[in-house]
């Protein structure tokens, strides 16, 4: 026998909350796929955009044409469009016709908030799967663990489970916010935002891989002696010492040496490393920078142009 | 902002009132192997009165077993044994409990809640939430095989109940894989139970 009469209206919540669940779950499994790209178990997909899968780039480990199950149980070829190693994504390209019933709904990214309950769901294999929890926190700026920045990332309160990493975040009513991934934080699970995944997603269908601003320095923070931050009236007491500059590298184009200490570009203060990485970021390739370099005890100007990095040759 | 927070109060309550129930179906079982420290784990009263199902790992052929239901210690009887579903089915004439009703496993869907019972790490009658992850067929007879949750076990649990929303059975907790638990289906073990008291009945 259930539980007696008297919880039984209380028990209507949660069966009506648990119905809602499995039902996020089946109407978001609609746009996940397995990925068949490595020697353990296949990693999960999201198909983004008719006829394009967004997955995790560190799970798809070889190149070509990928093996892809699709929600029906259909099994096609993707091929790669480009991959993202700053934000750990990969885009495929469904062959044509194939995955338009199947393109992942949207949810309202505003209504996102701390403690938001979501759920993860990937298809690691033949079936869907889930797990449950919350959003943990949504901060501002995050850094992976090489130091790219990214904006309103999604920490969770819930298991990234072996091959979720590349399926979908969505929130109780199946609809999409994000793209799951531990691999960002060394095993912390979180979620790149849907609109952080559609920057990426336009430049890989672009130009096959997302253009990073790139300078070729090495650089390492410095204590500068307060009688020369006094003496040039600069605003901090730390900055950014070049370790080395690389051949044939924007830097070296713009003629910066080892042992320049790098204080400011285009105006903003050069505390820290990130700092650098920060004002690479926002810039675009080809636009030029005005780095206030100090240069045996004196400052000067020196204008770089940062190039796109070439797009590295991953997986296989 | 929402403009109440009934949901989550509702909610709250029923989960507690959940947690009260399984408080009456489950018991707590307590091996001495010979000379040894008891370990401890849980059981699931069966069938209303008498009868205990537990976990094959919580138990010992030839120890003591202690059954403890809310106040009252006693002994229990070894049944059967079944190392390979690591099911053990124990008599205790004394055990009173709800008779809890069996859910489908086919008619599981992954993402609706699922709660599990049991005394882990020593605590009493702790309740853990979570989801269902996925029902894993097996490869010969294509039957639910495990019942695989997105929920927190820890050693103590094992022999515990998971339950649906409503307080319906899923299954026996019985291990936890890569932060995954496993429980054995309700059809297999009723499937046991049913056996083994007709061989004790022959």
């Amino acid at each position: 026998m259930s539980p007696s009469r008297g919880a039984a209206a209380d028990r209507g919540t949660l069966a009506e909350l648990s119905s809602q669940l499995a039902g996020a779950v089946e109407r978001a499994g609609n746009a996940i796929v397995a990925i068949h790209a490595r020697k353990r178990i296949p990693s999960s997909g999201v198909v983004w955009r008719d006829g394009i899968i967004v997955s995790a780039s560190h799970t798809v480990r070889r190149d070509g044409e990928i093996p892809v199950t699709l929600p029906n149980g259909d099994s096609v070829r993707a091929s790669i469009a480009g991959r993202d190693a700053q934000s750990d994504l990969i885009a495929l390209r469904l062959p044509p016709g194939v995955g338009k019933a199947h393109v992942a709904p949207r949810a309202d990214a505003d209504a996102l908030r701390v403690g938001s309950l979501v759920l993860a769901v990937g298809r690691p294999g033949r079936d869907v799967s889930a797990s449950f929890g919350i959003v943990s926190a949504i901060p501002d700026a995050w850094r992976t663990w090489q130091g790219a920045r990214i904006d309103r990332v999604m920490r969770l309160d819930l298991s990234i489970y072996d091959g979720f990493s590349g399926g979908a975040l969505v929130d109780a009513s199946g609809a999409v916010l994000g793209v799951n991934n531990s691999a960002l934080a060394r095993g912390t699970p979180m979620a790149l935002p849907a609109a952080a995944v559609d920057r990426v997603v336009d430049e890989l269908l672009e130009r096959g891989h997302v253009r990073r601003a790139f300078l070729g320095v090495a650089v390492q923070p410095v204590m500068l002696p307060s009688a020369l931050v006094q003496r040039l009236g600069l605003a901090h007491e730390t900055a950014l010492m070049v370790m080395s500059v690389a051949d044939d590298s924007p830097a070296e184009r713009g003629g910066l040496l080892v042992g320049d200490v790098l204080v400011a570009v285009d105006g903003a203060a050069l505390r820290r490393p990130t700092d650098l990485l920060d004002a690479l970021s926002h810039g675009k390739p080809g636009a030029s920078l005005a780095l206030r370099v100090l240069r045996a005890g004196s400052l000067e100007t020196v204008s770089v142009t940062p190039a796109d990095r070439a797009p590295r040759a991953e997986g296989g | 902002m929402p403009s109440s927070f009934g949901i989550g109060r509702r909610a709250s309550s029923s989960a507690s009132a959940l947690a009260q129930f399984l408080r009456d179906a489950v018991v707590e079982v307590r091996c001495g192997a010979a000379g040894g420290d008891a370990g401890a784990g849980t059981g699931i009263v069966w069938g209303g009165a008498g009868l205990i199902v537990t976990n094959a790992h919580c138990v010992a052929r030839d120890a003591a077993i202690a059954i403890r239901s809310g106040n009252r210690t006693s002994d229990a009887t070894l049944i059967a044994l079944h190392r390979g579903h690591d099911l053990a089915l124990l008599a205790a004439p004394t055990v009173r409990g709800p008779m809890l009703e069996a859910r489908d496993p086919l008619s599981l869907r992954p993402g609706e809640l699922v709660f599990a019972h049991g005394h882990p790490l020593g605590v009493q009658d702790a309740l853990a939430m979570g989801v269902l992850h996925a029902v894993v067929p097996d490869a010969r007879s294509g039957e639910p095989r495990w019942i695989v949750a997105d929920v927190r076990l820890a050693p103590g649990n094992s022999g515990g109940p998971l339950v649906d929303a409503e307080g319906r059975l899923l299954g026996i907790n019985s291990m936890v894989v890569n932060g995954l638990g496993l429980a054995v289906p309700t059809p297999l073990v009723q499937r046991l139970v049913d056996h083994a008291l007709s061989r004790r009945a022959a």
